[in-house]
């Protein structure tokens, strides 16, 4: 290699072209982040709304079992995007940050400044940690089938324990009027919706088929099984939409 | 596109100090006056309004359109290109406005009151307003593109066509929404299948990945072979 050449791979291009390059990073970036806030967004809080809304919806059984089935689709639609296409690994946590970045929005301009729900009450869960891992599981096997089953159970099973720290004191028993709540029940009662009454909570009630202190576990479990399901299909979906068909007539 | 931008979020600012103060003053009796003069009178506007601006700007695109797209050169073209990535910045914000702050909104308006109106002040400003303005917007971008970007003029892209139709047709499924409220069994559930139909559109938006390769496509043939290698190297 003579110095030249070292020399040319050293000093960053700076022409027009390169500046028209850069740009186009930019513009993409921000388009991509402002529609897949609008749109995972919309597709969260229509289909797993209500468990991520409020505290007292956070069980053991359906808020573990969906949310994570839930958001791992765009996920893996924009992983089949970035990766193959541009070997950016990044699809997973743009999705889960540009949500984050929605629901936080919302939850303090909406839900506590307009309305005046504590955020305490309205504190969205976090799926960053699930979404880093599934990440990193496709950048270091570049394999989708490895990253449909140990990425999506990973997404799945990490859910739990990474929001845990966030939402377990609000698990602290309470004697209210003679009965035990706990703190996010609590929240539920005071903090008067119009619309939820209690009985319209789908939280765990307990069965007679519900053995032990399992309900978490097995709900992590069959979500991470239905996530190495959803994951593949959402990766053919992104891979779908990336078409660069044309059509005659319309 | 910045002044766009800047106008939208001015634009979303004042509505949403508007609902600060009317959402409680007047927007909580739909059969007092006062919700007649703040909020339906908001509601008239807005849809007239929104109907002639939608028309005006595709109107205009279509008859200011290159009609002899072979004399263009490929500076001017690239130029177009990177204004078309500009007025897909402009729709992404107002999905953004629309399809995340205002929606998840309303779920919060549906826990202050029992509502006594397919009108409250949460949706006249969701589905009314904010719908209508990115839809218009993506139908915008996609007549900038089919008349002035050779590419885009014969034909239809697939992806084009999704990414901005699908949206569009979240307005449409206000209406299946209005009507399974009203009509059948429906709590203030946010989750439920009733509101499935606005998800399936929102997917919509993934079509942005064909859009944006068909953009740099073209991007990489208009910079040729030596601009392309320039910046890899």
């Amino acid at each position: 290699m003579t110095v030249t050449t070292l020399k040319a791979r050293t000093t960053p291009y700076t022409g027009e072209k390169a500046r028209l390059s850069r740009a186009y990073d930019y513009l993409i970036l921000v388009l991509a982040l402002f529609l897949f806030i609008g749109a995972f967004h919309l597709h969260v809080a229509l289909t797993v709304g209500d468990w991520d809304f409020w505290i007292d919806w956070k069980d053991r059984q359906w808020w573990p079992l969906i949310t994570p089935l839930m958001m791992i689709t765009f996920p893996a639609a924009v992983q089949a995007v970035l990766w193959p296409n541009f070997r950016l690994p990044l699809g997973a946590t743009l999705c889960i940050s540009c949500l984050l970045i929605g629901t936080w929005i919302a939850r303090f301009f909406a839900y506590h400044l307009w309305n005046f729900f504590p955020i305490n009450e309205v504190l969205p869960a976090t799926m960053l940690p699930s979404a880093l891992v599934l990440d990193a599981v496709l950048m270091l096997t570049n394999s989708l089938t490895v990253t449909s089953i140990f990425g999506g159970m990973a997404f799945a099973l990490l859910f739990y324990p990474s929001n845990w720290p966030i939402f377990a004191m609000f698990h602290v028993p309470v004697e209210y009027g003679g009965a035990q709540l706990t703190v996010a029940d609590l929240f539920g009662f005071q903090y008067i919706r119009a619309g939820t009454p209690e009985y319209l909570r789908l939280i765990e009630r307990g069965t007679l088929r519900t053995y032990g202190q399992y309900a978490t576990p097995l709900s992590a479990f069959c979500s991470a099984l239905l996530c190495t399901l959803m994951y593949p299909m959402w990766w053919w979906l992104g891979k779908a939409f990336a078409t660069t068909k044309y059509v005659k007539n319309i | 596109m910045w002044i766009a931008t800047g106008a939208l979020v001015a634009f979303y600012l004042f509505i949403r100090v508007y609902e600060q103060i009317y959402g409680w003053r007047a927007g909580l009796d739909s059969f007092a006056p006062e919700f007649q003069t703040y909020w339906l009178t908001m509601l008239w506007t807005e849809i007239p309004l929104e109907l002639v601006a939608g028309l005006g700007l595709t109107g205009y695109l279509w008859k200011t359109r290159t009609r002899d797209m072979s004399v263009l050169s490929t500076r001017e073209e690239l130029r177009r290109w990177v204004c078309l990535a500009q007025w897909l910045v402009v729709y992404g914000i107002a999905i953004y406005f629309g399809a995340s702050f205002f929606t998840e909104q309303d779920a919060t308006w549906h826990m202050t009151v029992i509502r006594d109106t397919d009108f409250t002040p949460s949706h006249i400003i969701e589905f009314y307003l904010s719908y209508p303005i990115y839809s218009i917007l993506g139908v915008g971008s996609f007549f900038y593109a089919k008349t002035r970007l050779p590419y885009f003029s014969k034909g239809y892209s697939l992806a084009f066509l999704i990414l901005t139709v699908g949206p569009f047709m979240i307005i449409p499924n206000v209406g299946l929404n209005e009507w399974g409220h009203t009509f059948w069994f429906m709590e203030e559930l946010f989750v439920a299948p009733l509101h499935w139909g606005f998800v399936f559109f929102g997917w919509m938006t993934l079509a942005v990945f064909g859009v944006v390769a068909q953009i740099l496509m073209n991007i990489k043939r208009l910079l040729g072979e030596d601009g392309v290698k320039a910046i890899i190297d």
